[in-house]
């Protein structure tokens, strides 16, 4: 039988041991985990304009991806308003690196409404066109769902989107990031009418009928993807002030 | 619970019939999944495509085996009184590992696993083995044991995801083998893929019926009580 | 206050721990075989669900954050912590249920080492972290999921102990059938799934 002291050592060296190799571990490490992160953030922006970058887009290696990020993104953080934020205020607001990419979008969407940051991000193409990129966050049936919308040089008109959710099902509600066909029914659809009344693109069950403005929706999965049309409604509104000074130049 | 097998005094580093017995036992007559019936919750998680389930196998066979390996080289030093947190902590440390590795070496199969490698932890099987066998017996034939439960678990878990991915959205590891549109490998127009599948229930259902298989070919297993 | 109402039927029906994501399967199936043992069970995962998770909260927010009391990064030490949170706290539980009321340790007190291995009790934790709960939310989560599993348990149980009279296939009996009235159950909770408490 052991006694109490025994077992006290015993349990003091092994929680020293495990704590060293594993704080050790965790230490060495650290640069390849942040690394890969920052990787899979830009990825999954660049996602939302992977048409323009081209076929091989799922090929691209890690360095590509952050090559091109680099190369071709222009970011810039917004408030409400639609004003620009400086940097030294955007790590004030306690993001290390104080870039756009930086921004912690499940942090913001839990803020007031007014004093929400927003990432903007603006692809500049092989071919010099420009489109703008918007991040967009939601409610799915289980958890947050979260997208990036690029948009053509008149911000009205979709050029891609890239979906994203914590913990919908595989198969319905995962389709929204799975499924690159129901994705591509986005593509040229326009969030404003005609008269420049805003519409959004709507999510619509047993398919669309607005062509401009509607979407079909995926079977078995309706709310999933009623939730993806209410981020995107609510979600673009946001960039409403950005988009009218845009356009007045 | 399996049972307890005392070691005789043997080479410590023999490759014999038992130790061949405690890699194949645990495939078949005493399969973790369908006979003991442990480690059931992430069975079910993680099978919904076919790449987690073999990431998660290979996870739960290093686990498995190396838990066993130092719960036995500790064996005569654990203090009786703590001995279920020093084995906690022991997996929990493995697991810790696995995660700090997968997250540096592919982050997207991280990122989809999410919590379920940390319940690896709560995996009975681990404790299971630790307490029934590892804490009676030298530490190759630990090791051994873990490898072949750590089997026997990944593959049933192999099983299930192939049937659910296969059924459930038409494709095997992502490549697209059976569905309607000319992408497929196999067309047949109109074809739908079982939504059901890749839901939680029919982890389920597969399972029941992977049970109800294998205990008809193997009748010795049919619970009479 | 009605947000954590929110949270305890969501936690308890919509997103039942045994039922919607499958945890604690293994003492689930194995416990399950009559009604009264049922019951002790899933009384006692309310119990120790109900205690670590706002423990393993503190811990989380207090020691582990980089905001926290170490001012790093300690997040590679959460599986080792809360798991020995968990284990400490079965054992205190027992040895407290010992001492005040022996009698409920004799009907609840085999069971509450299986606890500790209950991934129920540990995805809860873990889900709470990546749900990013704050502490009152978090106790409304650790109780309706304790509540959620302790329903489902029963409800099994209750089920099996019906079956046991009817003609089952023979390489079916008890376990397969086990699984598929899981299956069963686990389809008649999911025509729950989407509601919004909020909305009631």
């Amino acid at each position: 039988m052991h006694s109490t002291r025994q077992t006290i050592i015993f349990v003091f060296i092994m929680t020293a041991i495990v704590a060293l190799v594993l704080s050790f571990m965790s230490t060495g490490l650290k640069p390849v985990h942040d690394k890969n992160e920052a990787v899979y953030n830009k990825k999954a922006i660049l996602s939302a304009v992977k048409d323009q970058i081209g076929d091989g887009f799922d090929a691209l290696t890690d360095d590509q991806i952050s090559d091109i990020f680099t190369k071709q993104i222009e970011q810039k953080v917004m408030d409400m308003e639609g004003g620009f934020i400086s940097k030294e205020d955007v790590m004030a607001a306690g993001y290390k690196g104080g870039m756009a990419e930086n921004l912690d979008m499940a942090k913001e969407k839990k803020k007031p409404e007014s004093d929400r940051l927003l990432p903007v991000y603006i692809y500049t193409a092989d071919d010099n066109k420009k489109y703008y990129i918007f991040n967009v966050r939601g409610n799915g049936l289980w958890d947050e769902i979260w997208g990036n919308i690029a948009f053509e040089s008149d911000l009205n008109t979709i050029a891609g989107v890239s979906f994203d959710h914590k913990a919908e099902t595989p198969g319905l509600g995962a389709e929204i990031k799975d499924n690159k066909d129901w994705a591509g029914q986005f593509i040229g659809k326009k969030i404003y009418a005609d008269d420049g009344m805003y519409k959004s693109v709507g999510v619509i069950k047993g398919g669309a009928k607005d062509p401009v403005h509607e979407v079909d929706g995926i079977s078995g999965a309706t709310i999933t993807a009623d939730g993806v049309a209410e981020m995107m409604k609510r979600g673009l509104k946001y960039y409403e002030p950005f988009i009218k000074m845009s356009k007045k130049g | 619970m399996a049972d307890v097998q005392v070691a005789k005094k043997e080479a410590a580093f023999g490759f014999g019939k038992k130790e061949r017995k405690l890699l194949v036992d645990p495939l078949n007559d005493n399969n973790p999944i369908t006979v003991q019936v442990l480690g059931i919750c992430s069975a079910l998680a993680v099978t919904t495509l076919l790449d987690k389930a073999l990431v998660m196998s290979i996870a739960v066979i290093f686990v498995c085996a190396f838990a066993n390996l130092f719960t036995s080289l500790l064996r005569m030093y654990i203090p009786k009184q703590v001995r279920m947190i020093v084995q906690l902590v022991i997996i929990a440390f493995l697991v810790t590992v696995v995660e700090l590795t997968l997250k540096a070496v592919d982050y997207n199969i991280y990122k989809e696993l999410s919590v379920f490698i940390g319940l690896i932890i709560t995996n009975c099987i681990i404790m299971g083995r630790l307490e029934a066998f590892a804490m009676a017996n030298n530490p190759w034939r630990s090791f051994l044991d873990g490898v072949g439960n750590g089997i026997g678990y990944g593959i049933i878990l192999i099983i299930v995801a192939m049937i659910r991915e296969f059924f459930g959205k038409g494709s095997l590891l992502g490549y697209k083998i059976l569905g309607p549109s000319s992408d497929f490998l196999i067309t047949i127009p109109g074809y739908q893929p079982n939504n059901l599948m890749v839901l939680f229930p029919s982890a389920m259902f597969v399972i029941g019926v992977l049970i109800w298989v294998h205990r008809a070919w193997n009748r010795k297993l049919i619970d009479i009580s | 206050m009605g947000e954590l109402v929110n949270i305890f039927i969501k936690s308890a029906f919509i997103e039942n721990l045994a039922l919607a994501y499958f945890l604690g399967m293994c003492s689930y199936l194995a416990v399950s075989k009559s009604v009264k043992t049922a019951f002790g069970l899933g009384l006692a995962v309310i119990f120790v669900l109900g205690i670590t998770m706002p423990i393993n909260w503190v811990i989380n927010t207090a020691l582990l954050s980089e905001n926290g009391l170490f001012g790093m990064d300690l997040t590679f030490l959460r599986l080792i912590l809360f798991i020995a949170v968990i284990a400490s706290m079965v054992q205190l539980v027992e040895m407290v249920i010992e001492k005040v009321s022996p009698s409920l340790y004799n009907s609840l007190g085999i069971f509450l080492p299986l606890i500790t291995v209950n991934c129920a009790i540990l995805g809860g934790s873990l889900f709470m972290v990546s749900k990013e709960y704050n502490f009152g939310e978090s106790v409304a989560f650790g109780l309706g999921g304790g509540f959620g599993w302790f329903l489902a348990i029963v409800a099994i149980a209750a089920i099996r102990e019906k079956i046991r009279y009817s003609a089952v296939p023979g390489p079916l009996r008890g376990l397969g059938m086990a699984f598929i009235l899981t299956g069963l159950m686990g389809m008649a909770f999911m025509s729950l799934m989407g509601i919004d408490p909020a909305a009631f």
